[in-house]
């Protein structure tokens, strides 16, 4: 995608693109493994909350406990699946956005903030779903969505929105100024 | 490759913008989200149908509720999916389609079709002020068949139009 003229595409580097690929090479393979593993996950998840019955309010009666358990294993399996939908659709985004930018913004330092902010928040934002999954069978539904939103959600998606709000606002002076 | 028109980078941008803010308010004003949608049933008990049964009346409102959050969500990932797709369609688009008319014409529909996302912020509206039923009959109606149409009709055209300029590559 690389060219000389204005009317065509620039290659963003190669790091952008390597992070866009991995990306959505981890969401296919999570999409796989949620599948094949899908028992085993559940089992494993499972133990471990029986394991912490005080974090999760277990009080010992089967009635209100598996409802409990229950309520933990779907949100953990959303959790799962939000990182699978997340990554295939933020690996594309990686890609389109590092592109414009690297084709449209002419000042140096704005061209690399955006590719960065692009790239380490895109590529980093889905994740935070790996880790909520990851956390609600020790650390509850609520802790885990907590700890996730402010290590990786916040920060991460907080930079991939700025960015894309910035380089909309840049098109669109752009576009106000040729008009 | 060829570059599309700055005018259809910038739509696609503006709904992947629209498509990461949507996400993020979804998740952190989730509560306020949830309590608007009920106040707006309460308020329109006519097109709900709300009986003054406090039990059927709770799940009615419990159902548009549910909509409306769907709605929301469904704006999220379609925004997120559709902004790349028309960036990249738009792209083949530059780079492929010979006549300029007809470039012209897929620009418009990739630049209509990016907009279909929004049907769905009309319909989590829509769903709360008309009745769920009715509500999702309009914006399916006026916004997200006219929008994603023009989506479908500009990718069927593009595929049209690479077949046809390569027939004729090869015929001259």
């Amino acid at each position: 995608m690389t060219g000389p003229g204005p009317e065509v595409w620039r290659l963003p580097p190669l790091a952008s693109l390597l992070a866009a690929i991995l990306l959505i090479a981890c969401a296919e393979v999570g999409g796989a493994s949620m599948v094949r593993f899908k028992l085993d996950l559940t089992r494993w998840a499972r133990s471990v909350m029986l394991a912490r019955p005080v974090v999760h309010g277990l009080v010992g009666v089967r009635d209100v406990d598996e409802q409990v358990i229950d309520e933990a294993l779907v949100k953990f399996d959303a959790g799962l699946r939000l990182f699978h939908l997340h990554a295939e659709g933020m690996g594309l985004v990686i890609i389109a956005t590092t592109m414009t930018a690297a084709t449209l913004v002419h000042s140096d330092a704005g061209r690399r903030a955006l590719i960065a902010l692009f790239t380490v928040g895109g590529a980093g934002y889905p994740f935070g779903y790996l880790l909520w999954s990851a956390l609600i069978p020790f650390y509850g539904i609520q802790t885990g969505k907590t700890v996730a939103e402010w290590l990786v959600w916040i920060p991460f998606g907080g930079a991939a929105i700025v960015a894309a709000w910035w380089l909309a606002a840049l098109l669109g002076a752009r576009l106000v100024r040729r008009a | 490759m060829r570059r599309p028109p700055l005018v259809v980078v910038f739509v696609a941008l503006l709904v992947i913008a629209l498509g990461e803010t949507a996400g993020a308010v979804i998740s952190q004003l989730r509560p306020q989200i949830v309590r608007y949608a009920q106040a707006r049933v309460e308020a329109n008990p006519k097109p709900h149908g709300l009986a003054g049964s406090a039990e059927y009346d709770l799940e009615i409102t419990a159902r548009a509720v549910y909509s409306a959050e769907a709605g929301l969500s469904f704006f999220h990932t379609h925004a997120q999916g559709l902004g790349p797709l028309v960036i990249f369609a738009s792209t083949v688009t530059a780079s492929v389609v010979r006549w300029r008319w007809a470039r012209g014409a897929l620009y418009t529909l990739f630049a209509l079709g990016a907009f279909f996302p929004l049907g769905y912020l009309a319909y989590a509206v829509a769903v709360l002020e008309r009745g769920r039923d009715a509500g999702i009959e309009l914006a399916e109606h006026y916004v997200l068949t006219p929008l994603g149409s023009a989506a479908i009709v500009g990718l069927v055209a593009l595929a049209v139009l690479m077949v046809a300029g390569r027939r004729r590559g090869e015929t001259a």
